[in-house]
């Protein structure tokens, strides 16, 4: 068995002074609030801010998603809401195109247009808590323009909800792909962004190294590819829109995986809340001090969770959430046990919600902050996982940055090579997980869980809801929305579709018709399949 | 390891789900025991599969599947039979809750694989269920 962090590092038995020669206190840690904020942003930690817990909902009709929202109100969720869209709206079609209408509704919530959301959200504040959307990277400027919509239509100011609904055009490349083509994901979400930059929209995008990670990167890797994202997005906001660093630092927050090898979790934040304060005041020479302060919020690992006794999974959801929680966050979701079964099951959502809660109000872990600070250990977790992840950032940047990187496929490689190593630890028993390829029972011995049942027919019905409904719609709106969206489209890359994408939003254009739209103004065919044509004829 | 030689296998995720690692790694896994691996990615319909299939003559079809799509899965065991393909087997891997995969295997799905699977469970059935794996092994 490999006593050994996942980056290589061999650990020794013992820690003591020898391992954190050269510690100084106040730069590489400082006081909690001060820089470089190893130790978190809040002097007094979770008792000024306790953490966001929530856990991610959307599967059926945007009614049962809408549902199972006001269930997990009633079960303390109050902080916020985490929306997952499902594959047809996160691969920029309705459901009544062809390959919608066979999956509509499942794997998240199926929402391609502005309908959809009002119904999602029916009865639920959109201020008063955080709103989060997530999804794939194509489909975030429409995300984007519901909440602007419907915060209008409830007479709210847009600047007053706060959340996130954007995500990053690099998680196609981590096994979270949409069939965008990457200029036209990178484009629009620099739109995004600088939209709610420029109208102080507190909307944030999600910079997500989770994914890279669940696809099997290490943590150090992850580091470096966090770093790389973010600098590589407000660059391009600053050089190619005309923003300042301290403005483009409120646009990304990072959704970080959190596994169960306990104490490398903890370094890993820790070392990430220090890497990134150092970029943003060293390189981007930020003024304030909030724009040296990284949002992070955690999301604990899907891959850990096991087909084999489901139930071990609540233990080790219960020690990544508790390593989430000392490691420090500012909203943490969960997996749930039959994560390698099915979509979570309502039992299984309140178990990881009841998870967050324990830890929260029972183990005393939120009454003080950060804990292990100054752990011969911990310290020197940290200073590893910050070495290894500085050597890999540096060589990322020696190629001139996260697009150059992924250009030459570097990122890629080291990707599915990792990915290959973790999964050989497993099948070579050099890595343990009980149930699996340890400690195993016969399958007949293994207890059944609940499992929650996606069925195909509810996409049948969204998808003839759809296909009825876009008929009733105003149709000399959706022409002048969409024949502008088209105009503006032809206007180059930096030309905001932002406007014309909120308008067209208005009048109900779906997400196949905005994306549709847009793509071809930019010489695409209107459908990514090139299976239905447009409705509408713009020149 | 030679195992897989003279097999001819697809790895291929089914209709929208863009969770791409298990079928990377299986088709890695494959490769590297000799198999020739025809790996087609993310958003395949049944019947770009079945189109793949037929001109590469494959062996065997493996399907990486995240919670979902099972009937589009079952529509290709369709499509291969009613192209006189009826003999390729397919076969399931990923997150499959196990009544689903019973249903699967009365419908036609030679065998799904669980998450945890070692790869020596994954290579020893395809060489021996592969079409023709009685006459290569002769």
């Amino acid at each position: 068995m490999k006593r050994e962090t996942d980056y290589g590092y061999a650990l020794k038995g013992a820690y003591g002074p020898e391992d954190v020669t050269g510690f100084d206190y106040s730069r590489d840690l400082a006081d909690p609030g001060q820089y470089p904020y190893t130790r978190g942003y809040f002097p007094q930690g979770y008792r000024s801010r306790m953490w966001t817990q929530r856990m991610t909902a959307g599967l059926g009709t945007s009614a049962a998603a809408n549902l199972v929202l006001k269930n997990y109100r009633e079960m303390g969720q109050t902080g916020g809401i985490c929306v997952i869209s499902d594959r047809v709206f996160s691969d920029c079609i309705d459901p009544d195109h062809p390959l919608g209408r066979r999956e509509a509704g499942i794997l998240g919530w199926p929402g391609c247009s502005l309908l959809e959301f009002e119904e999602l959200m029916d009865g639920i504040p959109l201020t008063g808590q955080s709103i989060t959307l997530l999804g794939s990277s194509a489909p975030s400027v429409m995300r984007l323009a519901y909440i602007v919509a419907l915060a209008q239509k409830r007479g709210i100011d847009p600047s007053e909800v706060h959340g996130s609904c954007m995500e990053s055009p690099f998680e196609n490349y981590f096994g979270q792909t949409d069939v965008s083509p990457f200029d036209l994901n990178l484009k629009l979400f620099l739109d995004a962004g600088e939209y709610v930059l420029r109208n102080k929209i507190r909307m944030r995008a999600s910079i997500i190294s989770q994914h890279f990670q669940e696809s099997g990167g290490n943590s150090a890797q992850a580091l470096a590819i966090c770093l790389s994202m973010i600098k590589e997005v407000c660059g391009r906001l600053i050089n190619e829109r005309g923003l300042d660093f301290d403005t483009t630092s409120l646009f990304p927050y990072e959704l970080v995986s959190v596994g169960t090898r306990f104490f490398d979790e903890i370094a890993k934040i820790r070392a990430l809340r220090r890497m990134y304060a150092r970029m943003a005041k060293e390189e981007f020479h930020a003024k304030t001090e909030k724009a040296c302060q990284l949002l992070i919020a955690i999301h604990t690992s899907g891959r850990t969770m096991t087909f084999q006794q489901p139930l071990n999974n609540i233990v080790r959801c219960a020690i990544q959430t508790l390593a989430g929680v000392i490691g420090g966050c500012t909203a943490l979701d969960n997996a749930t046990l039959d994560n390698a079964h099915s979509e979570p099951s309502a039992l299984a959502a309140r178990m990881s919600l009841n998870t967050q809660h324990i830890v929260a109000y029972e183990s005393g872990a939120a009454d003080v902050v950060d804990p292990l600070a100054g752990s011969y250990y911990m310290e020197a977790l940290t200073n590893k996982v910050e070495e290894e992840g500085y050597r890999i950032y540096n060589e990322i940047q020696g190629m001139g940055g996260m697009i150059a990187a992924l250009e030459r496929g570097y990122v890629q490689d080291m990707l599915s090579a990792e990915a290959a190593k973790k999964f050989q630890e497993i099948d070579r028993k050099e890595r343990l997980v009980v149930g699996v390829n340890h400690l195993v029972i016969p399958e007949e011995d293994d207890f059944e869980i609940p499992i929650q049942e996606v069925h195909s027919h509810d996409s049948e019905k969204i998808a003839d809801r759809m296909e009825a409904w876009k008929k009733t719609r105003d149709q000399a709106a959706l022409q002048t929305t969409l024949a502008q969206l088209y105009a503006d489209g032809k206007k180059g890359d930096r030309f905001n579709l932002m406007p014309a994408i909120i308008e067209a939003v208005k009048a109900y254009a779906s997400v196949g018709e905005v994306m549709g739209t847009i793509r071809l103004a930019r010489g695409l065919t209107y459908d990514p399949f090139d299976m239905i044509q447009c409705p509408y004829a713009y020149e | 390891m030679h195992k897989g030689k003279g097999i001819k296998v697809i790895i291929s995720m089914i209709g929208l789900d863009g969770h791409t690692t298990g079928g990377e790694i299986v088709a890695r896994v494959l490769r590297d025991a000799g198999f020739e691996v025809i790996y087609l990615g993310a958003t395949q319909t049944p019947e770009m599969i079945l189109k793949a299939a037929i001109q590469e003559d494959v062996d065997a079809i493996g399907i990486s599947s995240h919670a979902s799509n099972f009937h589009q899965i079952e529509y290709l065991v369709e499509l291969l039979k009613d192209n006189g393909m009826g003999d390729v087997p397919v076969i399931c891997g990923g997150n499959i809750p196990k009544h689903v995969a019973s249903r699967l295997k009365g419908n036609g799905i030679a065998e799904v694989f669980p998450p945890g699977s070692s790869s020596a469970q994954i290579i020893d059935y395809v060489t021996a269920n592969a079409r023709g794996a009685a006459r290569k092994s002769a």
